[in-house]
């Protein structure tokens, strides 16, 4: 295998458009139902690689618009139904493509209220499922569209809390083991509500410096295998907590890069296997935060490009972190 | 891909678009039958991750003229039970297949917890790690904690669960993050001496995990467990110099052991937050000399020793 030092741009943008062009592979039609959020993590990626003009602005916002249901919230495709997941996804892409207004805001928010219960817990969709990933989002979302003090932001931070852990982590709800995904929906959760002051920071940075493996790549858990995409959800929970010098950033921008494919562009989960563009998503995005050059920097709370956040008026999170930590 | 395997999987594209698209079709004219819910079914056996089609599926149920009556509706759900059974080998990992799993059980008239427990005991026996498992087997606990006459004794058996877990493999860390959980009530109503012996026990079986592995995260960090749940800061200080004692013997046997000397450094570090004045000046040059040494033999968390040796090195005012 050919040594990667440089990030394949123009590779990886061609991956991206294509990925609306292959009506011919079974893979396409299997994962319809997260088409939305597929668009969110190439338009990402795009934008840290300063090529967001790539995808047609137009028909991205018509087809965005197209998956909105009667009760307000998101589906993953057309026809799809309505689930945080979809709904958070298709904010994002709205507001990176500058097109909120395009959107009733107050409809979105009903439809995210209607899924926090009596006790604070929040629902992916009506079926209840309940999951700290589920609490963030429904706070970014209504900080997005500033209707956020229409959520109960005690019974959130109450759930989130209750999710803590003794190696300082957070789990997918009560009782969940710490897994570095969590970590970050739960971090970044207590960013957006200011109480990151509730973090055990020593432990949770140790157990976080922990994932980084020999081959320089990261871990969701202890005793796990390395993957990309934890290159993001590991990289952004030291952001916010300002502890990314503890990992060997360099080295893990030569695992990134090692994972790209050559021939046809997009990254993998690990070097060697097939791109997707979730991978490719997660693994630009550790790029950015472990600075490599060349790309936007990241905010790592809304995991969009930094000058769409602070455009927005958004990026007060950052004023709220705990001044021990700068 | 030659022109065989082309036509193969435009054939493979065609059938599973037709059959998306009958479904989706069904959905939109709410046809709740026996048919539309056997063509969701066909359509579920190809990807399990089409939730829209879980949800569409369960208001199929859900209107059923079987679902009135409750011994139709225990054989129709028990039925979806032994379905999901079939195909969650495909994925695993399914959060959909998982929730539908939850929503089966909760509308089963006369749901047999006790043999999900098995169930679910029998998966995390073939993968310990599997997240979706032990989050299910809480799911299960808490069932069958709300029907219990003891629930003492469910926390008293999903403790002895995490033992037999870790007595068959001590790096298992859900084993050790579940037994983190469950340890407070388990405490909790204990009498004081009893308390004592089980906080005991506790500390011997960190103590053989860490001479067994050393270099295994799992039992160090359940260590700090145990710190947190002490009741007093003197109690604390006990243990991290006994925890000091034990790294020490592991470091005679081999003195570059890497995790002993990262755990050593966490000790200080905890001894000077709770009792400053305990710590001897030679364990002050011995605590910042292995951060020195800790870069080197560990240089990837280089960034963490420094700021550590600088923020003890300050609070000792010793130079670097």
């Amino acid at each position: 295998m050919s040594e990667k030092t440089a990030l394949l741009v123009d590779k990886h943008v061609e991956f991206i458009k294509s990925l609306d062009k292959k009506q011919d592979e079974l893979e396409y039609w299997m994962t319809e139902h997260l088409r939305v959020s597929g668009i969110y993590w190439g338009l990402v990626a795009l934008h840290l690689m300063r090529r967001q003009d790539a995808l047609d602005r137009d028909k991205l916002i018509s087809y965005i618009l197209k998956c909105q249901n009667a009760d307000g919230g998101f589906g993953g495709h057309i026809n799809h139904d309505s689930h945080l997941l979809y709904t958070m996804s298709a904010v994002q892409i709205l507001l990176m493509l500058n097109a909120l207004d395009q959107i009733d805001s107050q409809k979105v928010t009903r439809f995210v209220v209607s899924l926090q219960d009596k006790n604070g817990q929040v629902s992916g969709d009506e079926w209840g499922e309940r999951d700290t990933r589920f609490a963030f989002i429904s706070v970014a979302i209504l900080t997005i569209l500033g209707t956020e003090d229409q959520l109960d932001h005690q019974g959130i931070l109450q759930y989130v809390l209750d999710s803590m852990n003794y190696d300082g982590g957070f789990g997918s709800g009560p009782g969940g083991e710490s897994h570095a995904a969590q970590v970050y929906t739960c971090l970044a959760c207590l960013a957006l509500l200011g109480e990151l002051g509730r973090v055990n920071r020593e432990r949770l940075s140790n157990w976080l410096a922990e994932r980084q493996l020999d081959n320089g790549g990261l871990n969701g858990r202890p005793q796990k295998l390395e993957d990309v995409c934890y290159s993001w959800w590991v990289l952004s929970s030291l952001e916010i907590l300002n502890r990314v010098h503890w990992i060997e950033r360099e080295k893990l921008c030569e695992f990134i890069l090692k994972a790209q494919d050559e021939e046809k562009g997009g990254i993998a989960d690990r070097p060697g296997d097939m791109a997707d563009v979730y991978h490719t998503c997660f693994g630009i995005a550790g790029l950015s935060l472990a600075g490599f050059g060349g790309l936007e920097d990241i905010d790592p709370v809304f995991c969009m490009p930094k000058n769409v956040i602070e455009q927005a008026g958004l990026a007060k999170w950052v004023t709220r972190v705990p001044k021990e930590w700068k | 891909m030659d022109d065989a395997e082309k036509a193969q999987t435009r054939q493979q594209v065609e059938r599973y678009c037709a059959l998306n698209q009958q479904v989706m079709e069904l959905k939109a004219a709410s046809v709740f039958s026996t048919e539309s819910l056997s063509a969701t079914k066909r359509l579920l056996e190809q990807n399990t991750e089409l939730h829209t089609v879980w949800n569409y599926r369960r208001t199929i149920f859900m209107h059923l003229d079987a679902w009135q009556n409750a011994d139709e509706r225990q054989q129709m759900l028990e039925q979806e039970l032994n379905f999901m059974l079939e195909i969650i080998q495909k994925n695993i990992k399914s959060y959909w297949m998982w929730g539908h799993r939850v929503w089966t059980l909760s509308s089963l008239p006369r749901p047999e917890w006790k043999r999900e427990l098995g169930l679910v005991a029998k998966l995390l026996a073939l993968d310990a790690r599997n997240y979706h498992g032990w989050n299910y087997r809480r799911f299960i606990v808490s069932q069958l904690k709300a029907v219990a006459a003891d629930t003492h004794a469910v926390d008293e058996s999903e403790f002895a669960f995490t033992t037999e877990q870790i007595n068959r493999d001590c790096a298992n860390h859900a084993a050790w993050h579940n037994r983190s959980k469950l340890l407070p009530s388990i405490l909790a109503h204990k009498s004081e001496s009893d308390q004592q012996q089980v906080l005991q026990t506790e500390n011997d079986l960190i103590m053989n995990a860490i001479y067994t592995d050393p270099e295994d995260q799992n039992a160090w960090l359940y260590y700090d467990w145990l710190l947190d749940i002490q009741k007093s800061d003197d109690d604390r200080c006990r243990l991290l110099r006994n925890k000091i004692t034990a790294i020490q013997e592991l470091l005679e046997l081999d003195e570059d052991s890497k995790r002993p000397l990262i755990e050593l450094v966490s000790a200080y570090a905890e001894l000077q937050r709770l009792a400053p004045d305990t710590i001897s000046d030679i364990e002050k040059a011995d605590c910042l000399d292995t951060l020195c040494k800790l870069k080197n033999i560990d240089p990837f968390r280089a960034g963490r020793y420094s700021d550590m040796s600088r923020t003890l090195g300050q609070q000792w005012a010793l130079s670097v």
